[in-house]
């Protein structure tokens, strides 16, 4: 299938240099971005990567908080991600990792530093496979916030990290998800890094039931990328 | 048709699990064509090292094919604490129209989205390297190590910064 994709929305998408976070100054380019002709270099992109990366975690439906003496601390939620193109048409097959901290807002990782506990029953990492809808499910417990070792830094709303492919190489996407209605939220350098307040609130999931015994979020992700119709450039 | 606005990208963050970030470095293993190596070091302003940055590479097969279903053509390395990488890869072909080239995708803690950048075996007459300005082009084309090694630095930001795209 031929792709197209447009530029990114400077609206919606961040820009680089964020005053809030002091380390995008050191990191993003003092250069401006070159603009290249696309070509099948471009619009291709690596399939059946689900060959490739080894699955953890569950397949279509994964599992971080475990049950009975295996249980992670933490508030039970169960994660419904679901994605799809610009077209609106969903991406079965499709890689999802999803990585996040424990509900004491400490990663399984050896650079965190911060000073919280490790719960030996987390492993806070998922590599997935999208279902036919495009849809994932992960039952996990909720991230907690978590100070950022920055200078100048400030703390983490509880979000979850999302990475995932898409169709082609310009499809790809490494997003947050994070939960709605947390204060937190409000203050985020890395949310607030998107001017569009529309486009903010489609990086915060929905809470869809609070009446089951995990609370059930959803969530849409949408990788760049529609269908070239005929004719069209 | 109406349009889904793409969601918005954002940070890698510094703690992407050591168990994604390793074990997809190796393109060559079944692959036919010339094993090469591609290393190099990552750096930010002031010539400094970064730790556990996200190296994505696309590559064409040996014949400049992007589709070929016996190679992936995709491959993900981490930088160690001294700021380096490695890939084990067959040398792209020529896909029509380009010159051989390997594409990389760089995440990181502090990159608000996704960095691309091409590396060239060599100086060529090539759509994309064209459009970069003449004076950086030189960044984009890997040294020549040994035979079979090539080595290919990325500086985020500062001098001799390497150049990157938006599309």
């Amino acid at each position: 299938m031929a792709i197209r994709i447009e530029p990114r929305d400077p609206l919606t998408q961040a820009q680089g240099v964020e005053a809030g976070y002091a380390q995008t100054a050191r990191r993003w380019p003092s250069q401006p971005l070159v603009r290249r002709p696309l070509g099948a270099a471009e619009l291709s992109g690596p399939q059946h990567l689900a060959r490739r990366l080894p699955l953890a975690g569950g397949g279509k439906a994964g599992d971080l908080a475990g049950y009975g003496d295996k249980r992670a601390i933490g508030q039970l939620v169960r994660l419904r991600i679901r994605v799809l193109d610009e077209d609106g048409a969903p991406l079965p097959g499709t890689v999802l990792e999803v990585w996040h901290c424990n509900a004491a807002g400490k990663y399984i990782h050896p650079n965190d530093t911060h000073d919280a506990p490790v719960d030996p029953n987390f492993y806070g990492a998922a590599r997935l496979v999208a279902g036919d809808t495009g849809l994932v499910e992960l039952r996990t417990i909720k991230p907690g916030a978590y100070p950022v070792p920055d200078t100048g830094g400030w703390w983490r709303p509880p979000h979850v990290h999302l990475s995932v492919w898409g169709r082609v190489w310009l499809s790809r996407l490494v997003t947050q998800m994070f939960f709605p209605g947390e204060p937190l939220n409000e203050a985020d350098a890395i949310l607030n890094a998107i001017r569009d307040p529309g486009a903010r609130e489609r990086c915060i999931a929905c809470l869809a039931s609070s009446k089951t015994s995990e609370m059930i979020f959803e969530h849409q992700l949408v990788v760049r990328g529609r269908k070239a119709s005929a004719g069209t450039p | 048709m109406s349009r889904l606005i793409p969601t918005a990208e954002m940070t890698l963050g510094p703690f992407f699990p050591r168990e994604f970030a390793q074990g997809a470095n190796d393109l060559a293993q079944g692959a036919s064509g010339e094993v090469i190596e591609i290393t190099g070091r990552v750096t930010e302003l002031d010539g400094k090292a970064l730790d556990n940055v996200i190296l994505e590479i696309w590559q064409a097969d040996s014949a400049g094919r992007f589709d070929n279903p016996a190679f992936s053509g995709w491959g993900r390395a981490a930088t160690d604490a001294q700021g380096n990488y490695r890939f084990r890869t067959i040398r792209p072909g020529a896909a029509p129209g380009r010159a051989p080239h390997v594409n990389f995708l760089i995440l990181y803690s502090g990159l608000m989205r996704q960095l691309q950048t091409v590396m060239f075996f060599e100086d060529a007459d090539d759509p994309v390297l064209k459009v970069v300005p003449q004076s950086a082009r030189a960044r984009l084309i890997a040294q020549r190590v040994n035979q079979t090694s090539y080595r290919f630095d990325i500086r985020l930001r500062g001098g001799e910064e390497t150049p990157f795209f938006d599309d």
